[in-house]
């Protein structure tokens, strides 16, 4: 009996996968969809054969280098923001309706004017990315920073640490566990974001075949390359949650091994 | 003075010209599409891919657009040299915001507009849609054409419901009969015939142009900055395109293949079909008249008549004639 729920335990996310398919595919065949509306599964795997595996890498590739350039840049972006942030209160006033408004800007809407400014190269989709993911990693991280006790900044202070110290040996160990959520919160918009920067203008990508896909009614096909950007997805998040296993097991605390 | 300048920037660009073939570097030039690779887009792909452009000496990089008020902008901003597009999209471009862009060659001297229906609907004529629910994309330069079809036909627009959607949603609209018809350029039509026949329907085309919709639509158009600095470059690009033009009209399955080499996605049959659904466009009674490539006055001002109406501009706003530059036509 133990034996039954631990394989239950252990296969139940499998076999739900398994079983939506299934229905899905059953669906479509009872109800004899067609592709244009949704597409079976087995349509969209046999779409994948209509370019060659070497054209799907040079897709992969392009959204995952964009992806991860645009999200590089946000830490770099994010991490001076949030200490200068918790550091003084008038910068955090002069900052932070600034980040709030581009926060609350519709990038999608201006995507068009930042390629028409920056050029049809890589730069707008960065821009575009890192403009898309940047914002939750500044609130965690000024979060993380200035959710240390008190007491121990009055010690530290007491101590005469220098404010590098008090950074580095105070505030960030209480900020890595903010950080590593924001972390992966932004990992997974920086794949939108540059799935967004390539709907308005790239040659090559996952966002950009998933528009030529729709656009000729190639619909399995868009389905295909949706799947794979999902599973890209789940796998650059996999990729942060074991940095900070490896790096910071300390930082996973009641949310370890998930 | 300033004459004998230029005189002697055209001897130094002709002479330039004779040496790009041979010991010049390439001469770069940034070719702007209006939408993703398509077949009606394949004879760009054969300048590239049968190396029309390259016997010209120059080196073309092609950039995808998002529809031709995206191409245009590109070209207003610099950051491309030439590119396609509707003139209607650019007469409204210079009439809004006086971009610096010219039509410099006219590709299809007929609309490619529109009504997309299926065999055997009620709809015969464009008289029949009083009463329909017809489908459109939301940012189609056809919306702003489509009133001023109909009343000019004795139709009241609003006796028409319209429904303005995604693009991508039409085709399938169409074959579940959500909507009784659609408005497309013709050349999309391969496209629609593949979504149909999934649904066991067959497509029937109304091309507004049999409805008294007169005027040049598909372009070739050069920022004025490639127009003043590169004048002679442009002249080649000129010519590879009309060379790429008689190329694919002559062998639609081969400049398909091109398009097919460049970007593998495309499905080689349809863009096929596609192309030769334009050729008509192309090639035509106008056509036999002016010449290929060629803006005549009279039916220019037709097209801007055309656009002026549909967004209620005074037809004296701007003079079409501005808008084109004839001197790189062969």
């Amino acid at each position: 009996m133990g034996t039954l729920k631990h394989y239950a335990d252990r296969f139940a996310p499998l076999l739900a996968f398994v079983g939506v398919l299934l229905a899905w595919e059953a669906a479509c065949r009872l109800f004899a969809i067609p592709a244009f509306v949704l597409p079976a599964p087995s349509a969209v795997i046999a779409s994948t054969t209509e370019i060659g595996a070497g054209r799907w890498v040079q897709h992969l590739l392009a959204t995952v280098q964009i992806a991860l350039i645009g999200y590089l840049v946000a830490i770099l972006l994010a991490l001076p923001l949030a200490v200068m942030i918790t550091h003084s209160r008038l910068l955090s006033r002069t900052l932070l309706p600034w980040l709030i408004i581009i926060q609350s800007t519709p990038i999608v809407a201006i995507a068009p004017i930042i390629v028409v400014t920056l050029g049809a190269g890589m730069l707008p989709r960065v821009v575009i990315t890192t403009l898309i993911a940047f914002f939750p990693l500044v609130i965690a991280t000024a979060t993380g920073l200035a959710s240390v006790p008190d007491e121990l900044l009055e010690l530290s202070r007491s101590l005469r640490a220098s404010r590098s110290r008090e950074y580095w040996q105070i505030r960030m160990p209480y900020a890595v566990p903010h950080i590593f959520s924001a972390l992966k919160v932004a990992i997974t918009l920086a794949v939108i974001g540059a799935v967004v920067a390539e709907f308005v203008a790239a040659e090559v990508g996952l966002g950009y075949l998933i528009l030529f896909a729709t656009s000729t009614f190639k619909v399995p096909m868009a389905f295909a390359a949706l799947t794979l950007l999902v599973a890209c997805s789940l796998l650059l998040y996999g990729v942060i949650v074991l940095a900070q296993r490896l790096l910071c097991p300390w930082s996973l605390g009641k949310e370890a091994g998930q | 003075m300033k004459k004998m300048s230029k005189t002697l920037a055209h001897t130094l660009a002709a002479l330039l010209a004779c040496g790009a073939m041979s010991v010049h570097a390439a001469d770069k030039v940034v070719f702007q599409l209006d939408w993703v690779p398509g077949g009606d887009k394949s004879a760009i792909y054969a300048a590239i891919n049968q190396g029309f452009f390259k016997a010209e000496g120059l080196e073309v990089t092609l950039q995808s657009g998002r529809g031709s008020s995206d191409a245009i902008t590109k070209l207003a901003s610099g950051s491309a040299d030439v590119g396609v597009g509707g003139i209607a999209a650019l007469m409204t471009a210079v009439a809004e915001n006086k971009a610096p862009v010219k039509a410099i060659m006219s590709i299809y001297a007929k609309e490619p507009d529109a009504l997309f229906t299926v065999k055997g609907s009620s709809i015969k004529g464009i008289k029949d849609v009083v009463g329909k629910t017809v489908a459109t994309a939301t940012f189609s330069s056809s919306n702003a054409l489509w009133p001023v079809m109909l009343k000019r036909q004795g139709i009241d627009p609003d006796s028409v419901k319209l429904l303005k959607v995604d693009p991508t949603t039409l085709a399938p609209m169409l074959a579940q009969g959500k909507v009784d018809a659609t408005i497309n350029w013709i050349t999309v039509g391969p496209g629609y015939e593949a979504v149909l026949a999934q649904a066991g329907k067959t497509l029937e085309i109304l091309p507004w142009s049999n409805y008294g919709l007169d005027g040049y639509g598909w372009s070739m158009m050069a920022s004025d900055k490639m127009i003043q600095e590169r004048p002679e470059v442009l002249k080649r690009v000129v010519k590879a395109m009309r060379k790429a033009f008689d190329y694919a009209i002559a062998n639609p399955d081969a400049a398909a293949a091109d398009l097919k080499a460049m970007v593998p996605e495309i499905d080689a049959k349809k863009a096929a079909a596609e192309f030769r659904s334009s050729i008509p466009l192309i090639q035509n009674e106008v056509s036999a008249k002016d010449g290929i490539g060629v803006f005549e006055p009279v039916l220019l001002k037709t097209t801007w008549e055309w656009v002026a109406q549909s967004m209620n501009y005074p037809v004296d706003k701007l003079d079409p004639e501005t808008l084109v530059d004839r001197r790189f036509l062969p």
